[in-house]
This record gives structure tokens, sequence and C-alpha cells, in this order.
């Protein structure tokens, strides 16, 4: 594409995402870049994108790869006084570009064939999804034997078939379990809802993922989706009405937080101390802030601290917006990875257990934690799997 | 017989580019009654006036329809024409043939075409239209200013020397307002006090001025030229009438230690549950504080106050008092308050000991202060750097989009204040610095000289979590960082500095909402007063009598608030001198035969113009009072009955006008 062109379709992609007008509001104040996890780092900070693409130089941005050195993490949409939606537009948008001029970083690149081809990023068969369930001592429902239930649990990608993410799948699902909750999952049925997808700038990929996944959910009857992944929860909530999907969502912080009278009834002791991270798409983007506490804080016996980047100012595990596509591509641009910041930070308030509430999470920090000599002082756990444990203390 | 007058103007090319104005006067000719049609290129100026005139005694016309502008421009002026030829003004009526049409119709036959569609309807409507006579009421020369801060005090003291009796109404224990708290004024650095504080006691020592403060105004019914107040006192325990100021009280408190935050020091300064906001207050009258008083709360005190007041000024039975007056005009000058910067989590204010809000620092410059004018950290150390951050909860959508205009001059003299006072580095972080008005670029420029850095990017988050900690230079670790993107160096700076200035923009003071209550004013989104028009009447509102002043109406400086303080002070002056006032006489009357007593319209009137009042015949039937209906017409769509009718506008006037409008 020559520039022209490249123009052409940014504006053409961005005018469809809500609030975009606001692009050419920008006052150039750098709030975003000052904000940024990766400022330091990029030659283009969201504010010099959108001066650059006004400018028409576009090219350049692309060709410096600051569109791959987001993590999504919402810190500059949220502070930004223009209110320009930099997460969802202005940064896609040019991820777009990038991989219609196929030159993404490989690793991510490989990710979005994977679930073009196969549902999910891991490269594993859709049949090997419901895996997990075989892996438990109780009876995981499937709605296509049920055909009904309350709750519709979507595990998602990692929470199906990563190692570590699977485990918070199942101390979900038993705390259900437990709960005498009526959910069910959709087994092989289910796919990768795709909001890392849409945050990668595969707008088409990510259209195709929602319609497919909508005509899943439309076959069986349930009133709620619950999920434990924070992006699954983001998308399923913010951009699936816009095709039709129009059910209630619920982050499994909000459905523990609703059963915390019951599950009080079943805590045993902790003896542990514990900080709580607010995760970009629980806290951050929806404003899932209390409850989550709140169920921590009703644990006996755990001693809650606080760190110092907390609810909007929480710092991003990097994750996010295909940044765990991405390690070997931000290790070449930045000094510390923000994960191994948090970490050290949870550390240094005096936490033994650094408790999350999205799946990336975990074996983002539970990496950084090798790296940063951390392993053996600080544990890191789902909010799930703290409560399972408190209860299985009883 | 009905002779009817019609007269189309060019209004330059305004009108005649888009609208064929001679075949709108063939078309006029055409109608029933028109005696003449006349077309002229402006027809408000005086020759265009003239043929009216001429036109009224020549032909004798009874009836007068002029198709130009709209009537909230001319109406007036052909009215007046009107009447200079012995018409009686309310039988003439205007077109709107140029907002309605000409300025917003692209194709030159549709426009022709809605020329005439607009003119037939006036002139259906002028054959029904009656003679009027305007009435007229008397204006009550007292006035009433709400708020006692520098726009207060200005206008309070502009009409007291005139001779006009004015009635000061202040919510707080003193007045002063926000200025009174600042150290020095920009650009020329005027000590505050030193200018404010003569004004305040000219203002206690004028006849012509009753002062209520720690006050609020409950209630006022009434419309202009007469309007009744009632105003409520809280009790202060201590009698204003008795007390000589001489502190003996404060000194002799059961609390040996002032240890509750100072409302005036913005919680910075310490006080007791008997306090005098600040040296200079007016009146120099201490207040108790009920809900910290001990005697007050828990009845367990000695009262070493009572006994140690020589002229027995403590009195603990003091309740609430309500005083009435009539006034006939009113000045509403309600001031801002701070933007409250916890709200933005990331500037930490609240979270460590040495972010301060700029108000916070004023009150540590001056000399009366609580650290008598030195700039101090926490823990007394003088601060070696200090960053100011600009625009804390202005230009920004999340919340406020407006810009606070005085904050980029207030954080360049607060930069100035501050390094001449500790010696320390001082960073002004701003997005666009605004420095228009007299002589303020001049001392921004000086500012600069001095050796102050201005950074250009808004500051994305303080912290004190340190990054190099091995580094030797500009050690971070113990202090506070502000993280920035330098959007003219296009990097990431990360400052260490030791106090951090939240540069808060103004809004509305909590009292202002429920004065737009009472008086019924509209306000911009923003919470500011509205004025009658942004250039023509900026300290007019839309209700007659009640005037604007100062920060209630947006965010300005002293100078611009002083100036509008005695604009207002002027228009007040020209309205009560008149002596008495015309009424508009196209208002609602009630048809006492058909009105069936339901009180519908009662509520929905927004002048509080209509009651309910029982008759001869013991039934209760609607009465308007003329004096306060503004004619909005709300009542007349409303009535259930049809009783309700009004003058210019009634229901054979407006079906007149509208068959005139969509007839083939």
């Amino acid at each position: 594409m020559d520039v022209e062109e490249m123009l052409e379709t940014y504006f053409e992609r961005i005018n469809e995402i809500p609030n975009s007008d606001k692009f050419i509001q920008c006052i150039q104040c750098g709030t975003c870049g000052g904000s940024c996890p990766y400022g330091m780092g990029t030659l283009f900070t969201p504010r010099r994108m959108i001066l650059a693409v006004r400018a028409g130089i576009v090219d350049e941005v692309l060709q410096s790869g600051a569109q791959w050195l987001c993590t999504s993490c919402f810190t500059c949409s949220l502070r930004c006084p223009s209110q320009i939606p930099i997460t969802d537009a202005v940064i896609p948008a040019l991820r777009e570009l990038s991989l219609l001029e196929g030159n993404p970083p490989e690793e991510l690149a490989a990710a979005l064939m994977n679930i073009t081809r196969y549902g999910n990023s891991f490269r594993e068969s859709p049949r090997k999804r419901d895996r997990w369930i075989k892996e438990v001592d109780f009876e995981v429902p499937l709605i296509s034997k049920k055909k009904k239930a309350e709750y519709l649990f979507i595990t998602e990608c990692f929470g199906a078939y990563h190692r570590r993410c699977k485990e918070i799948t199942k101390a979900f699902a038993k705390l259900m379990d437990l709960l005498g909750t009526d959910y069910a999952i959709l087994g092989n049925e289910e796919r990768c809802i795709g909001d890392l997808v849409r945050l990668c700038g595969e707008f088409g990929l990510f259209e195709d993922l929602a319609e497919k996944n909508i005509r899943v959910f439309e076959k069986y009857e349930f009133s709620k989706i619950v999920t434990h992944d924070a992006h699954a929860y983001n998308a399923l909530l913010r951009e699936y009405p816009r095709f039709g999907f129009k059910k209630e969502v619920v982050h499994h912080t909000q459905f523990l937080y609703n059963n915390l009278e019951k599950l009080k009834e079943m805590f045993g002791k902790l003896d542990y101390t514990v900080t709580y991270h607010d995760s970009c798409y629980v806290g951050r983007r929806n404003g899932i802030y209390e409850e989550p506490r709140a169920v921590i804080k009703a644990i006996p016996g755990v001693k809650f601290v606080e760190m110092k980047r907390i609810k909007e100012n929480a710092l991003c595990c990097g994750g996010g917006g295909g940044g765990v596509w991405l390690d070997s591509f931000i290790k070449d641009h930045i000094k510390e990875r923000p994960a191994e910041s948090r970490v050290k930070e949870a550390a240094s308030v005096g936490a033994d257990v650094l408790v999350t509430a999205c799946t990336l999470d975990v074996p983002m920090f539970e990496d950084a934690l090798k790296v940063t000599g951390l392993e053996g002082q600080l544990e890191v756990k789902d909010i799930s799997e703290i409560i399972l444990e408190a209860i299985e203390n009883s | 017989m009905l002779r009817i007058g019609v007269y189309i103007c060019h209004c330059g090319r305004n009108i005649a580019d888009k609208i064929d104005v001679k075949e709108v006067v063939e078309f006029a000719k055409s109608l029933d009654g028109v005696v003449v049609a006349r077309d002229y290129k402006y027809m408000c100026s005086d020759p265009g006036q003239d043929l009216i005139v001429k036109d009224i005694k020549e032909y004798g016309l009874n009836r007068i329809v002029v198709a130009a502008c709209s009537p909230n421009l001319h109406e007036r002026t052909f009215r007046n024409a009107c009447k200079r030829a012995g018409l009686n003004p309310f039988l003439f009526y205007m077109a709107n043939i140029r907002e309605l049409d000409a300025w917003v119709t692209e194709d030159r036959k549709k426009a022709t075409e809605k020329a005439k569609r607009f003119v037939r309807a006036v002139v259906n409507r002028v054959k029904l239209q009656k003679e009027l006579e305007v009435g007229k009421t008397k204006i009550n020369p007292n006035v009433l200013i709400i708020g006692g801060g520098i726009a207060g005090i200005s206008a309070a003291l502009t009409l007291a020397d005139a001779g006009v009796h004015v009635y000061l109404v202040e919510k707080s224990p003193s007045i002063g307002g926000n200025m009174a708290k600042f150290d020095k004024t920009f650009p020329t650095l005027d000590c505050s006090a030193c200018i404010l504080t003569p004004k305040m006691t000219s203002v206690k020592a004028h006849p012509n001025i009753t002062l209520l403060t720690y006050s609020e105004v409950e209630s006022i019914e009434g419309y202009v030229g007469n309007f009744h107040v009632k105003v409520g006192r809280l009790p202060r325990y201590v009698r204003e009438d008795k007390c000589t100021g001489c502190y003996q009280c404060i000194e002799d408190c059961l609390y040996t230690e002032p240890i509750f935050p100072s409302e005036f020091d913005e919680g910075i300064g310490k006080r007791k549950p008997i306090h005098i906001p600040f040296p200079q207050a007016v009146p120099l009258v201490p207040q108790i504080d009920g809900n910290l008083c001990m005697w007050l709360s828990s009845r367990k005190c000695p009262r070493y106050c009572m006994e140690v007041c020589e002229p027995k000024a403590i009195d603990f039975k003091m309740k609430y008092e309500t005083f009435e007056f009539d006034v006939g005009a009113i000045i509403v000058a309600t001031g801002y308050k701070p933007f409250d910067p916890s709200k933005i989590p990331q500037y930490g204010y609240g979270i460590y000991d040495n972010v301060y809000t700029s108000l916070q620092i004023e009150r540590m410059l001056s000399s009366t202060g609580p650290t008598g004018g030195e700039v101090l950290l926490k823990d007394g150390r003088k601060p070696k750097r200090v960053a100011i951050i600009h625009c804390v909860g202005s230009r920004d959508e999340n919340y406020n989009r407006y810009c606070s205009k005085v904050c980029c001059m207030y954080s360049i003299k607060l930069a100035h204040l501050i390094k001449e006072r500790s010696g320390a580095e001082v960073f002004n972080f701003y997005i666009d610095i605004r420095a228009a008005g007299k002589a303020y670029e001049e001392f921004y420029r000086r500012v600069l000289s001095e050796g102050v850095y201005f950074v250009r990017g808004r500051v994305a988050y303080v912290t004190d979590i340190p990054e190099n900690e091995k580094e030797e230079k500009e050690v971070e670790k113990g202090r506070l960082i502000v993280v920035v993107e330098d959007t003219l160096l296009g990097k990431i700076r990360r400052i260490p500095v030791d106090m951090v200035v939240l540069s808060v923009g103004l809004e509305p003071s909590d009292g202002a909402e429920q004065i737009k209550r009472v008086l019924k004013l509209s306000c911009s989104a923003d919470g500011w007063f509205a004025e009658r028009h942004p250039k023509l009447a900026p300290v007019s509102t839309n209700t007659e009598g009640i005037f604007i002043a100062g920060c209630a109406q947006g965010p300005k400086d002293i100078p611009e608030t002083v100036a509008q303080a005695q604009a207002a002070a002027g228009e007040v002056l020209s309205l009560i001198q008149r002596g008495e006032i015309e009424l508009e006489p196209s208002i609602a009357y009630v048809d006492k035969e058909k009105c069936s007593g339901c009180g519908v319209c009662v509520p929905l009137c927004p002048f509080n113009a209509i009651s309910l009042k029982m008759d001869e015949n013991g039934k209760l039937r609607s009465e308007i009072n003329p004096a306060l209906c503004q004619g909005c017409g709300t009542c007349v769509a409303a009535c259930p009955s049809k009783a309700i009718n009004q003058n210019l506008f009634s229901r054979e006037e407006i079906l007149a006008e509208i068959e005139g409008l969509i007839k083939d």
C-alpha cells in the first residue's frame, strides 16, 4: 500500500469505532505517553502516533514498530483529557495496517494464524478444549447435554489449554460445584472469544469469531455468561452486543462477591499476607475494584495489604493486547518488563501471595518471579484459587 | 376597515440574495386588506422607518407588517415607528424571513415561496390584533447582593456610595471570599490582603450596607423592582453587636491548642472550636463550631469563654434567625470553589504527604498563614525542588471541559513566590501557557528569566516508586517523581521533586445550586450562571432585575471580576433610577367564567405568577399576577378548559397565522 491508501484504510477503520471522532480533538498534551508502561521505550507514543497520522507519515510509525509496543492496558485511554479511544481505535487500526503490510512480529502472527485455523492460539485441536474436565474429581456439565443452565461458563483459550491457567479454570469450576451453581460449559463448541484478536487489529477475524460464537450461544438456553477471563468478559460485555448478543455477562470476581455469604460459611483459615493486583480489564476498563477486595478480605486469617499502584493506577501485567505473544519483541525495546516491576512491588509491601483476577496475569507474573528471583518468596494465585484453598483448609 | 401596510426588507444582501423581494411585494399586494406593500434595502434604517411613518399618516394604515429579521433584533424599532405615527404599537407584527428563511433555505424559489407564506401568515394575524396598553410598576430602590467575595464587595461599595441601600449576604462567617486566602496577586504581586481588607472594612462601616454573614438566602419571591427576600442566619454563638474581637475567648478555650483543621487555611492550619477564620475577618467576631465545642456537643465544659468575655458576647442560646426584606434588584456573586484533586487518583493528592493544592500553597505563603509565609514540607524541611502541575481538573473531558483561565497565571506567580521564599528549583508542567491579559505575558517572561523551568506536557502521574536506585544524580528514592512526556523534547521524563503543587481549576461554588433553584436562573452545562448575551449583556440574566458578577458566571481573574461587579452595579443603578418599569403587555389572563379551578396551571408556571384564589361566589379560580407573568404561554397551552388566553397570542391569532402558513 502507498501512504495514501494506508491513511484511507486507517480512517475507514477508526471511523467504525465509537468516539473516534475525538481523534482530531487531540491537544497533544502527552498524558498518554507519560502514562504508557512502554512510553520510555518507544519513538512514537500515542500522542506522536496521532500527530504522525495527521501529518500523513503513518508509514514511519509502522516502520518503527511502535504499534506493537502496547499492552492495551487502557491507562492512556482512561486518562486522556480528550477521551480519544486510543486502546480501542488508534492502536488497533495501526496494527491492522501492519498486518495488511505483512510484517507483524512472528510470534504474534503465528498466534493469529492458529486462532484462524484452530479457534485457539495454542495450535491445539478444538476437540481437546474440554480435556481439563477429565482432570477433576467432580462432574463438569456440558451444555450440549444439559441443554439449559443459569450460567454458561466460558473458559477461553488460556483457561482451556494453558498448563497453569487450566488450574484456575478447575478451581473456579470446583467453586461453582461447591456452591451448587446451575452452570454448564460449551466444551468443544467453545472457540476463542477474540478480545486480544480485536486489540491486535485483526478486526475481520474478530467479527468472524464473534458471529460464530453467538451462533453457538443461540443454540442453548442460559441466562448469563460467567468467565474468569478478563478479556473474554470485556469482549462479551462491550463488543458482542454490536453483533446481537444481549445477555448478562458476569466476571468471576463479581460472581464470587454475589455468593460471598455462602462462601463465608465454608471458609477455613489462611495464614497469608495477601495483596491484590487490579487487572486492567477487570479494574481500569470495567470498574470492578471493590468486589475482589471484599472477597479476599472476608477470608479469616488473611492479612490484606495494598500495593502503591492500585485501582485506576494499577500497573499492567504486560500480557494484554497480544502482549503474551510479543514477549521477545518487547524485551528488545525495554529495560524491565511491567510484570517484573509489579511482582517486586508486591514483595515490597510484604505480601506472600499476589492475588489476581485475570488468567493472563498468572503466567506473566510467575515468569517474572523467576526473572526477579522472587520465586519462593511470593506466590501468584487467581482469586478463585485462594478462595478454594480457604475452603479446603476448613 | 382594515388598512394594512406590508414592508419587505432586503437586509442588504442577507435577504435579497435568497428571496425575490419584488415577487413577495406583489404577492403581499394581492392579499385582502393590504393597502400598501413596499420593499426597502434596510427597513431598520431611519429612511426605512420613515416610510412606515409616512404611509400610516398618508394612507391611514391601521395594521403594519414588517418582513425582515428576528423580532429579537428590531421589534422594538418598528413598534416605536408605529408609536411615532400615532398607531398603537401592538397593531404591528414582524415576519422573520431572514433567520428562518433566507439564512437556512438553499433554493431561491423555495425561499421566496416560504417568505410569501410567512407574510400571508402575519397579515392574517395582524387583522385580529387588538390595541394593548403597556403597564407600569414601581421599583424598590434597595438591592440584594448574594456573595461577599471581591465581586460582591465591589458591587456593594459601588452601589452604597451612590446612595443605594444594599443587603450583602455571605454564607461563611467572614466576607472576603477566596481572594482573602491569597498571598499576592498576579501580575503586579500586590499583597492580596493589603488591597482587599480596606474594602472589607469599608463594607462593615458603610451606613448603606446591611451585612449578613453566616447567612443564606432561603427564598426570593416577586419580580423585577419588587422582590421579597428571606434570609436565614446560622447561630455563631457570639453576638456580633457585643463582641469586640479581643480574642480572649479563643485563648481561654478548654482546648488549649488548636487541633482541628481550619477551613480558611484549606486544612493545613489548625483552629479551635471557637475561632476567627483570619485576623482581618469582617466581622471580627468568633464563631463556635457546634459539632466540636464541648459545651454544645456534650454540655461538659466549664465554659471559660463565657467567663472571660467582658462584653458578655458569648450566647449559647443563639438560634437560627430569619430576616425578611424587599429589594428591587439582585446581584448574584456566588463565586467559585477549587476543584477537588482527589478525584484524579494518579496525582496522589491525599495519598502522598507533599502533594498540595495551589490554594494550600497560597495559605503557606501568607504571612498570617499556618507556616508564617514559609514554603515547607510536611516534615518541616524546605523543598529543594517543586513541581507545579497545571490544568488539574480543567481542559479535561473526564472532569471539566473548560479552561479555568486563571491557573496559568497563578501557577507562574506561585513559581515565582516559591522560588523567592525557599530557593527551590521550580518546574511548571503545562499544556499551553495562557497569559492573555494586560502585563501577563511580561510577567511570564520575568518568571522565565528567574530560571523557573517550563516543561510542555500534561503530567501522567506522580509516584514515589524509584527506578534509578543506583544512580547518584536525580535521586528518586525518598522523593516524589513526576512522570511526564516532554512533548517538545519527545521524551518521557521522570523528574524527582520534594513537593508537588496541583493547580486546581475553578468550579461553581456549592451555594450556587441553591441560588439557582431559588431564583430559577439558567446555567451552562458546567453549572456557571448564564448571561443574557455573551457579548452585549454579559452581567444580565434572562430574568429581569437579576444580575450576575464574578466567577459565578465563569472562571475569571480579579480585574475582570471587579469590572463585572461594577458593571452589574451600573446596570442595577440604571434600573432603579428609572423609578418604574414598563411591563410587556403580551401576558396571559384568565377567563373566570371558563376556569374550573383545577389548578393545573399553578405548578407549571416557571415564574410563580399563578395562584388559586377564592372568588366572590366562593369558588376557586386561577389568578395571574400581571407583574410576574413573562408571557411564556405554558399555562395557556396547559389549561384543559381553554380558560387562559394570552395577549398578542390568542388562539384565534395563532390559528390565523397557521392557516396563512399552510394554505395552498
